[in-house]
């Protein structure tokens, strides 16, 4: 059973090379953004602010908010990125983050070697990759071009190869910043069937979106974060009514 | 405040004052996960010899010779240079041109390890802040790297061999040995110059100028013998000095002194020392100054 538990999480950024102290009392004023406030001469960035939550086997969360209310840090936390600076995360089940599907694409590199190497960041042995190499190679359609650098793609095509790797292995928590969107119409629809078979895979998926249709369409409950605090957790339509009013 | 209590909160019982001021990762635990780190990293050695090896064969992709550029340009300078340092330092060029060789190479290694070792994590930043690596393997990596150059670049000393009649002996495979040292004095100081690099982004401009000026202190295209007796101290508190010598003497058929394996054994200690304290202490603090 899959698990999440944060505990009082904080994070702080620090800005180097910001000390504007005119500029920083601007800041204060805005309503996007994370509270900023300045530690022995050092602007820093309140990112996350003691977040308590906890995600259960199942569980569908979707992360809204305004820009830079902390949506992709709270993601980059649970991915393991940043280690935070307070409070603690118990984890039961793999992380399988994927915040960019463009991670490690090589534009020099053909399209086989590519998928060796984000195979391997994936956590899969040469040997798996190659077992799921005729699959992946399948599903993009790109044939022979997957003998031929990247850079002869088209961006469509550089996307599918990209999809095609991302999603070939089987996720336990899902993470994602922004739903995947893919290629032309033709490919779309064999996309679209093989995304929602991926997410439906994992026990547990983090989705932070700005589209209020994808994350009703996906998810279950919503996280609702206003300058690196949690306002609201609970129903979509509660979340969705809550922010409309900040 | 009553919005969270409706939520999670108030059913689990978990007050968003707990332990707000308790550091998450203890000292101890802090060595541990260092440890961690670098034993997972070289267990990822797949990650990072594939991408030390892409980052060779990339910059030469489209051309025709390849990574034989490499040795090419490289075979340039040293036949160019021999050419005219010998005559400048009226030195016998049949002794000077494998001198000068032996040097240049070392020293390009060397100095690719310096000036590189600073950006390390910032080139890593695409792969650092999308999914969780250990961060060594970024350092193996360039390191690797380094290495793989340099051996493409050997292969201008085989015609200084053959042509010199330099005479290679059992003591040549000593340098088996000194490519390890230097390999392992390359991670634990390129670890120490990554983070530091990564914090104050000044580093990398410091250490190209620095190596700019440690090409001249160090005996490279000149030969310690020419020194005056009262400057020889210029050579012997010179660690590029005693790294230049633990190198170049087995590939001219000699061991290196036991004055520069002493020196060298205090350098990879000291670096061994201070590269895993920095790295327990600031390996959580890279992405954020990413």
């Amino acid at each position: 059973m899959a698990a999440i538990q944060l505990d009082s999480v904080s994070v702080d950024f620090p800005i180097y090379n910001f000390s504007a102290r005119s500029l920083r009392k601007q800041f204060l004023r805005l309503t996007t953004g994370g509270a900023l406030y300045s530690q022995e001469n050092i602007v820093v960035v309140k990112a996350l602010d003691s977040i308590t939550l906890k995600f259960n086997h199942g569980d569908r969360v979707g992360l809204i908010g305004h820009n830079g209310a902390g949506k992709s840090t709270l993601l980059r936390v649970l991915a393991k990125i940043y280690e935070p600076i307070q409070g603690h995360i118990h984890y039961e089940g793999s992380i399988s983050p994927l915040l960019n599907v463009m991670l490690g694409i090589n534009h020099e590199s053909t399209g086989y070697e590519n998928i060796m190497i984000r195979g391997l960041f994936l956590g899969l042995t040469h040997r798996q990759i190659r077992i799921k190499l005729k699959q992946i190679a399948e599903f993009t359609e790109l044939g022979d071009y997957l003998f031929a650098p990247v850079r002869t793609y088209s961006s469509g095509m550089q996307l599918r190869l990209a999809f095609a790797v991302a999603t070939c292995i089987k996720p336990d928590i899902l993470l994602m910043d922004e739903m995947v969107e893919v290629g032309d119409a033709a490919f779309i629809k064999n996309a679209q069937a093989h995304l929602n078979k991926f997410i439906d895979q994992s026990s547990i998926l983090v989705l932070a979106s700005h589209s209020n249709a994808t994350i009703q369409r996906f998810c279950n409950k919503v996280v609702l974060m206003e300058k690196g605090r949690v306002k609201y957790f609970g129903s979509v339509e509660e979340g969705f009514k809550r922010y409309e009013i900040v | 405040m009553d919005d969270i209590k409706e939520g999670i909160f108030s059913e689990r019982g978990i007050s968003l004052d707990s332990d707000c001021s308790v550091p998450v990762i203890s000292f101890d635990s802090k060595y541990r996960l260092a440890v961690t780190d670098v034993y997972e990293g070289l267990k990822e050695w797949r990650i990072w010899f594939l991408l030390a090896w892409q980052d060779t064969k990339l910059r030469y992709r489209r051309s025709t010779l390849g990574p034989l550029w490499i040795t090419l340009s490289m075979a340039v300078t040293i036949y160019t240079m021999g050419l005219l340092y010998g005559r400048l330092f009226k030195m016998d060029l049949s002794l000077y041109y494998p001198f000068l060789a032996t040097g240049l190479l070392t020293w390009s290694l060397i100095s690719s390890l310096l000036t590189e070792g600073a950006s390390i994590f910032l080139e890593a930043e695409q792969f650092i802040k999308q999914v969780k690596q250990p961060y060594s393997i970024f350092v193996f990596r360039m390191v690797t790297k380094c290495f793989i150059v340099f051996f493409h670049n050997i292969l201008v000393f085989i015609p200084i061999i053959l042509f010199f009649n330099v005479k290679l002996n059992f003591h040549t495979l000593f340098i088996f040995l000194s490519l390890a040292i230097l390999w392992i004095n390359g991670i634990v100081y390129s670890v120490i110059f990554a983070i530091l690099g990564t914090r104050f982004r000044d580093i990398v401009q410091l250490i190209i100028s620095l190596v700019q000026v440690v090409f001249f202190l160090t005996p490279i295209i000149w030969s310690p013998s020419v020194l005056p007796e009262r400057y020889q101290y210029i050579v012997k508190i010179n660690p590029f000095a005693q790294f230049m010598e633990l190198l170049r003497n087995p590939l001219l058929g000699s061991l290196p002194s036991a004055y520069a394996i002493f020196f060298i054994t205090i350098v990879t200690l000291l670096g061994f020392f201070v590269s895993f304290v920095v790295f327990a202490r600031y390996r959580a603090r890279i992405p954020y100054w990413l």
